[in-house]
This record gives C-alpha cells, sequence and structure tokens, in this order.
C-alpha cells in the first residue's frame, strides 16, 4: 500500500485534479482553445522551471531566476528603444541571463559559496539592476518592435476549433522545443549523467573524476540562460517589459519541480516530472479561476495542495524505507 | 553471575527469513564472539536485544526467567549497552559532555556544575583504565578509537537504574589502527574482568582469536556451533561460517615482477615527505603504516583528490593531477570511506559502476545504455555481484556486496593499476574471499596494486612487496614472504632504519 501511494499517489492526484475541473467544468474545461490558452499561459513557467531542473538535480537551487527574467526583458525592450534589431537585441538579452548564470556559477562552485545566500544576493543584484536599466519604469507601446511582439500573438495553423481557426502557439512550441532540449541534455548525455552524479554523491564524483566545479559552472549557466529566454517571452507576450514582471516565476518554478519530484520513481528531479508539475499548477489556477474562487483563496489552495503531494510522498518513501 | 539464554530465535521479513533456530547464550565475565556471513543473522539477532525488532519465535530466558525486550528503553533496563561501528557522537562538544548526552548534567543553583561534570567523566575514562583522555578537550580532537573509549567510558558513569553488565560491540575495530584497537582491547578486558559480558561482532579473525572467550556461529540464520576459543581453530570457525573448507585463506601471488610501471619520485602530498616507489606490472605492493603515516594521502595523491608535487610516471607518461585525468590513463581507485567517498547510495548501481569511464564509453556525449548495460552485466558476473539489477539502489545492498560495486567499476575501463584502500574493511568472509580472487585474477592479467590495508595479515598475504611508512616517509622496502604480522606491527612502529 505504502509502495503503491508512494509510486502512483501523486500521479493519482493529479489525474483527480484534471477530472474534478472537467466534471465542475462541463463545458469550457477539457476544451482545445482553453488547453492551447493553458498551454501559451504556462510556457514561460515550463522554461523556468525545466532550466531549473538542471541545477536541482546536483541538490542545488537558482532563487535569482524570476529578476533574471525581469532584466533580460527589460534589457532587451531598452535596447529597442536605442533602436537595435529584433535579433540583436535578443541576442544581448540572452548574454545577459548568460553571464548573470555564470556568475551564480562561479560564486558557488568556485568561491564556494551555498546556492542560497549566492542566488538570493544575486536576485537582489539582478532585480535592482532591472530597475536601473529601466528606469523603474515599464517601457511598452511604440517602443516595442512589432515583430518581437508579433512572436507570442503567432503560432503554428492547427486547423479550425469550435469554428474558429485555431494556432498552436509560438510560445508554447518554444516550451515545447526547450523541454525536449533539456531531456535531451539530462537525460541522454553524459553531461546530464554526471549532474545526477554530483546530486548522488558529490565528493564520489569527483574522485570518480567528474569535474564537479565546472559543471556547476556551466549547470547554472543554462538556468540562466533559460530564465533569460522565459522573460523575453513573457515580454513578447505582454508587448511592453517592467523590471518585476518576472518575479512570480521563482517561487512557481521551484514548487512545479518539488511536485515533479513526488512522481518520479526515486524521488530525482526529472524534466519530464518537472513539466508535469507546471501543468498542474497551472491546471489548477486555470480551473479555479473559471469557478471564480478568489485569487488569494486561491493561492492558500495551491500551496495546500504542493504540502499535500510532498508530505505524502516522504510519508511514502518512509513506509518504504522501515520494511 | 548474570546469563542471557536465547534459543530457537526466528524472525521473517516477509518471505525472506533472516533468523531461523538461532541460539546465544551469554554469561558474565566472557567475551562472546558472534560471528557470521553477512546476511546470516547477526545483524537482526542484534536488533532483536537492543529492542528494535520482535522474534517471531523462540525464548528469552535472562537468569532463567522470561525477558521481554519489547523497546530500546527495555533493553537498556535490562543491562545492555550497544556499541556501533558508526559512532554517534557530537564532535563540537567536550569529552565529558558527550558522555552525559543522554543523562541530566549535574547542576549547582540551576547552572551547570562544569567541575562536577569533567570529574564525573574522569571518573569514568578511570574505571575504564583510560588515563591519557581529557574529559573537557573536544570530541573532534580524539582519533575513532578514543572517541569509542569515551563512548563506552560514558556506560560506566552512575545510573539511574540498574547497572550495565551486557555490551554489544559491532565491528568495534573496523575504524581503528592497530594501536587504537589495543586500546579497546585493555578497556574490553577491564569490563570483562568487572563481570561484564562483551557481545563481540567482528570479521576479524585474529581478533576474535585473541579476544574471545568464545564464538557462536550462525550460517543463514541458524545456530552452526558454540566454541571455547581454547579448543577450536581459525580453520574450525571459518569452516563453520561459510560451510565449506578453506586450505588457503590467500591466492597465491603473483610472480615474476617485469619493468616498473608506475614510477614515484619524490612525492610530497599532505603528510607525506619524498615518497619514491616503483611499482611492476602485475605486482602487489602492500603499504604498512600507523593511521596517520600518509598511506591514505598516498593514494588519495596518487588519484589526484589532494595536491601532490614531485614526479610521478605511468607507463613513462607523467600522470595527471586531477582525478579525470588519472582514471583516463588508467588508474582506478578504491577509496576507504566507500559510502561517503565511493557509492552514490540513492542511484542506480550501475551509474556508480560507469561514472569514471563515460567518455569511453559514449563517444559524442550521449549515452549508449545498450554498452553502459552489457557492461555492467559482465562486470556484476566477475566481481560476483549480488544484487536484483543494475538498477537496483546501492543503499539497498550489504556492504560487502556495495564493495564490490567500487571493484567493478575499477574494472570497467581496463584500468592497469590499482589504487586499493582498505579493500575489505567491514566485508564479511565470502566476499573478501571474491574480492581476493579477483586481485588474483588482475595481477595475473598485468594489473598492478597498491594495497593499503590495516588488516596486518591482509597486507602480508597478499601483497609481493610491502612498503613500510612511518611520518610521511618510507622507512623500509622488503618482501612479503616470511614476514610475520608481529614483525610488520614492529617496522610500523619504528621511526628509522636501523
Amino acid at each position: 500500500m505504502a509502495h503503491f501511494l508512494r509510486h502512483y499517489g501523486s500521479l493519482i492526484g493529479m489525474a483527480a485534479i484534471v477530472l474534478f475541473f472537467w466534471v465542475m467544468l462541463p463545458d469550457t474545461f477539457m476544451t482545445a482553445r482553453n488547453w492551447l490558452n493553458i498551454s501559451q499561459q504556462l510556457a514561460m513557467l515550463i522554461v523556468v522551471a525545466v532550466t531549473m531542473t538542471v541545477v536541482m538535480v546536483m541538490g542545488d537551487f537558482d532563487l535569482s531566476v524570476g529578476a533574471m527574467a525581469s532584466l533580460a526583458g527589460v534589457v532587451a525592450a531598452v535596447l529597442f528603444t536605442f533602436g537595435w534589431p529584433v535579433w540583436a537585441a535578443v541576442l544581448a538579452a540572452l548574454a545577459v541571463g548568460l553571464l548573470g548564470g555564470l556568475v551564480n556559477g562561479a560564486l558557488i562552485s568556485l568561491i564556494g559559496i551555498l546556492p542560497f545566500v549566492a542566488t538570493l544576493a544575486t536576485l537582489t543584484m539582478y532585480s535592482g539592476a532591472a530597475f536601473m536599466v529601466s528606469d523603474g519604469k515599464t517601457i511598452f507601446g511604440k517602443a516595442i518592435p512589432e515583430a518581437f511582439a508579433a512572436f507570442a500573438k503567432s503560432g503554428i495553423p492547427i486547423g479550425t476549433v469550435a469554428d474558429k481557426p485555431a494556432v498552436l502557439p509560438w510560445l508554447t512550441v518554444l516550451a515545447l522545443a526547450i523541454t525536449a532540449a533539456v531531456w535531451v541534455v539530462l537525460e541522454q548525455t553524459t553531461y546530464g549523467r554526471r549532474l545526477y552524479a554530483i546530486g548522488g554523491n558529490a565528493e564520489a564524483a569527483r574522485l570518480a573524476g567528474v569535474k564537479v566545479a565546472w559543471l556547476r559552472l556551466s549547470a547554472f549557466a543554462f538556468t540562466g540562460v533559460g530564465a533569460a529566454v522565459a522573460g523575453l517571452m513573457y515580454a513578447s507576450r505582454v508587448a511592453s517589459a517592467n523590471p518585476t514582471q518576472g518575479d512570480g516565476l521563482m517561487l512557481t518554478a521551484i514548487a512545479a519541480v518539488f511536485l515533479g519530484m513526488t512522481v518520479t520513481r526515486d524521488g530525482q528531479p526529472r524534466v519530464l516530472a518537472s513539466l508535469a508539475g507546471v501543468v498542474v499548477l497551472g491546471v489548477m489556477d486555470n480551473g479555479l479561476t473559471q469557478l471564480q474562487v478568489d485569487s488569494y483563496v486561491r493561492e492558500v489552495m495551491v500551496g495546500a495542495i504542493i504540502l499535500l503531494a510532498v508530505s505524502i510522498s516522504a510519508l511514502g518513501r518512509k513506509a518504504v524505507g522501515l520494511r | 553471575m548474570p546469563r542471557l539464554t536465547l534459543s530457537g530465535l526466528t524472525k521473517a521479513y516477509g518471505p525472506a527469513c533472516a533468523l531461523d533456530g538461532a541460539a546465544l547464550d551469554l554469561r558474565g565475565g566472557e567475551v562472546h564472539a558472534l560471528m557470521g556471513e553477512n546476511g546470516a543473522g547477526k545483524s537482526t539477532l542484534i536488533r532483536i536485544l537492543a529492542g528494535l525488532e520482535r522474534a517471531d519465535g523462540g525464548t528469552l530466558l535472562m537468569n532463567d526467567a522470561p525477558l521481554r525486550l519489547g523497546s530500546p528503553a527495555a533493553a537498556k533496563a535490562a543491562g545492555f549497552r550497544f556499541l556501533h561501528q558508526e559512532l554517534q557522537v557530537v564532535p563540537g562538544l567536550s569529552v565529558a559532555e558527550n558522555m552525559h548526552l543522554s543523562r541530566p548534567y549535574p547542576l549547582r543553583f540551576g547552572l551547570v556544575n562544569w567541575r562536577a561534570l569533567a570529574a564525573a567523566a574522569q571518573g569514568a575514562l578511570v574505571r575504564l583504565g583510560v588515563s591519557h583522555i581529557a574529559p573537557r578537550a573536544p570530541m573532534s580532537a580524539l582519533g575513532p578509537g578514543d572517541q569509542m573509549l569515551v563512548r563506552i567510558a560514558a556506560t560506566l558513569l552512575p545510573e539511574d537504574g540498574p547497572a550495565p553488565w551486557a555490551y554489544v560491540m559491532d565491528e568495534p575495530t573496523a575504524a581503528l589502527t592497530g594501536a587504537e584497537a589495543a586500546r579497546l582491547f585493555d578497556a574490553i578486558s577491564r569490563l570483562k574482568s568487572q563481570g561484564a559480558a562483551i557481545l563481540y561482532v567482528s570479521h576479524r579473525m585474529d581478533e576474535v582469536m585473541a579476544l574471545a572467550t568464545r564464538v557462536t556461529v550462525l550460517r543463514d540464520g541458524a545456530h552452526v556451533s558454540t566454541r571455547a576459543i581454547a579448543e577450536t581453530s581459525r580453520d574450525q570457525i571459518i569452516h563453520d561460517m561459510t560451510g565449506r573448507a578453506l586450505a588457503d585463506l590467500y591466492p597465491k601471488q603473483g610472480e615474476g615482477i617485469s619493468a616498473p610501471l608506475l614510477s614515484i619520485r619524490n612525492l610530497r602530498a599532505g603528510p607525506l615527505q619524498g615518497i619514491s616507489l616503483d611499482l611492476g606490472r602485475g605486482e602487489v605492493l602492500g603499504i604498512a603504516g600507523l593511521s596517520g603515516s600518509g598511506r591514505n594521502a598516498l593514494l588519495r595523491a596518487l588519484i589526484g583528490a589532494i595536491p601532490r608535487q614531485g614526479e610521478v610516471t605511468l607507463d613513462g607518461a607523467a600522470l595527471g593531477k586531477t582525478p579525470a585525468q588519472t582514471w583516463a590513463q588508467g588508474l582506478a581507485y578504491v577509496p576507504r570511506e566507500r559510502r561517503t567517498e565511493g557509492l552514490m547510495l540513492g542511484r542506480a548501481l550501475s551509474e556508480t559502476v560507469t561514472l569514471p569511464h563515460l567518455r569511453a564509453l559514449s563517444p559524442l556525449g550521449l549515452l549508449r545504455r545498450g554498452r553502459e548495460s552489457a557492461l555492467v552485466a559482465r562486470l556484476s558476473e566477475q566481481v560476483r555481484l549480488k544484487a536484483t539489477s543494475a538498477r537496483q539502489p546501492t543503499a539497498e545492498l550489504s556492504g560487502g556486496n556495495q564493495q564490490k560495486v567500487l571493484f567493478a567499476r575499477a574494472l570497467a575501463g581496463d584500468s592497469k593499476v590499482l589504487l586499493l584502500d582498505e579493500p575489505t574493511r567491514g566485508v564479511d568472509v565470502g566476499a573478501k574471499f571474491d574480492i581476493y580472487a579477483l586481485i588474483r585474477d588482475l595481477v595475473a592479467k598485468g594489473v598492478a596494486v597498491i594495497l593499503v590495508s590495516s588488516d596486518l595479515p591482509e597486507v602480508i598475504g597478499l601483497s609481493d612487496r610491502i612498503a613500510v611508512l612511518h611520518a610521511g616517509r618510507i622507512t623500509r622496502t622488503l618482501p612479503a614472504t616470511g614476514l610475520t604480522e608481529a614483525a610488520l606491527l614492529d617496522l610500523c612502529y619504528q621511526p628509522e632504519t636501523a
């Protein structure tokens, strides 16, 4: 029983959540349009959560991703106001993400600061930098090139749904492509295997020839770029950028990875599990909004669900451990 | 004289039968060795005594009255005390405070009376015959042997309830040097002469022969024999444990040492002060030395775990200075602390096996799972690993099989030189023989081995040559043939070449 709960408890819970909204919202929830909508809303969170997974497999985490997303968004927007072409501004924003990730990685792997402390400090710095770059203002309107905003508004046509043309949004496509890429890196390459080895036992990994410092540095760079991509996606979607718009991503992304860890066989972070975690959180948000549940109540419920899932998983593991 | 009699004990975990007619009788004033291969039921028997498990059947009698052991508190009230190989100490606190961890501190005016605390600790240490440990010293300054003595002394503090009379020691010398073990044996003799009973679990035959009064052997959960040490022999006990006769504990050594494979010149690292050694193909070089002599640092320096200076060449090429380089060049390392330095306990055992060899296994950086599982399957067979599958988490394996995982890892890359640090520590006799046989096979194929072990008979039995390390220098290098344990131990204590 404990075994069963541990392996399938969270999956059943996730299915139950989807089923619940399906029953409660028979007309609107289980529709292609709603799911396309959910997927577009969740695209940024998916990118942050799957790239966060890269550092979480080592047992680390990155608190600065939300601030980095905001910073990347405003950097691109400010460069647009200087008349930079879209590709150049986007590349510059990604470079900022890479640099920020490398700074995190260097603080943690070369200087040896705990990830919590190091990324808490850089969260503050990146957030401050976003305010400095944007002068504390929202950049919107004519400053944002049409081509940049159009990306989030368009997609791949997939026929008609309910007599209206439907598209698979580019944001969704990009998020799924990044998920697939990170899945390949973590599950199918020696690089990913070594990251999991560091999470399993960093000292043993070092003595077995794993270049722990270099791998940690690069993993944080990965996460930094992921955060920048998410920030750009967000800016494109709302056709504007302000220095706080990415802030909410960090905690939700970490929550999604933890939620995902409850469904994996060995309790480790896995990319597809993180994706499932994001979807469950997004579905709850979408469904509860449609049920017109007050947003404060919604937050309490989402937090409670996360705790419930993690508790069941922890209890299951304890029961299995006793044998 | 208190006396404990267990008979016909059974205990099953699901379909697996851990105890199937185990028996033991323990008298005050004796050291009673409990022996058996891993899985023989020793741990389960101890867990029952400790009140952590209940037997399914059988009788427990203390002074001919039935004994109920439902909880650790009941076991304590019955006078049992348990000392495990992994010590629970608080390194930041003093010796005296560690001794009082589960007891009220002496108070004066409601505040801790530090002087009385230290005096109580001192008194208990003296009763154990220990004079070299200061009660106010921080626990972290003590070696594992002294920490063990402190733990034992703590049981001699005045008790509220009945005083302890039986000590259960599970592999107490696993982490100790010879000198530390000798001190522990003094303390054990002292306890024995004070009328206590010591149930002594160890894989080390020499200790048992020297220390024990009687020995009980379990096999497959059942009682095999209880013999007086004076009337039995090493071969008899091994026969009882394994059910097979073992003509020779150690496989025959490799012969014909050719050109040097690994050459070390003036190596300096940590405590090492200029080590020069040559190692030939197919040679086993034993390193003997006391703890702190630098024997552990030598292997760590060679694999690249700690920085080193000096010249080291492998097959004529300079040896790299990081573990990534040295593994790639054909060095393989079995570290001393397998749990913290070798294994990824929560992960599949195959991942530990292939970790140092991923580059060779996966040319483009993409995992080739087919090749990987074929390699792991071949190696598992070669080291006689007992596991349900290659995906089984390493934590679920017994100590001997965990060690075999590290041997499989060492063999995976066609290694030229094996660095073995305490390769059979905490490993049962059966796995020990497998490991010895494996070393012999490898040596026959031309692999060279540097062996560090505090088990002196093992060093003598396996090595072709032995280098004696003292305070970071090699004081002697001599052939192993004909060397006795006593002579080697004597050499370990001598600072200079005579």
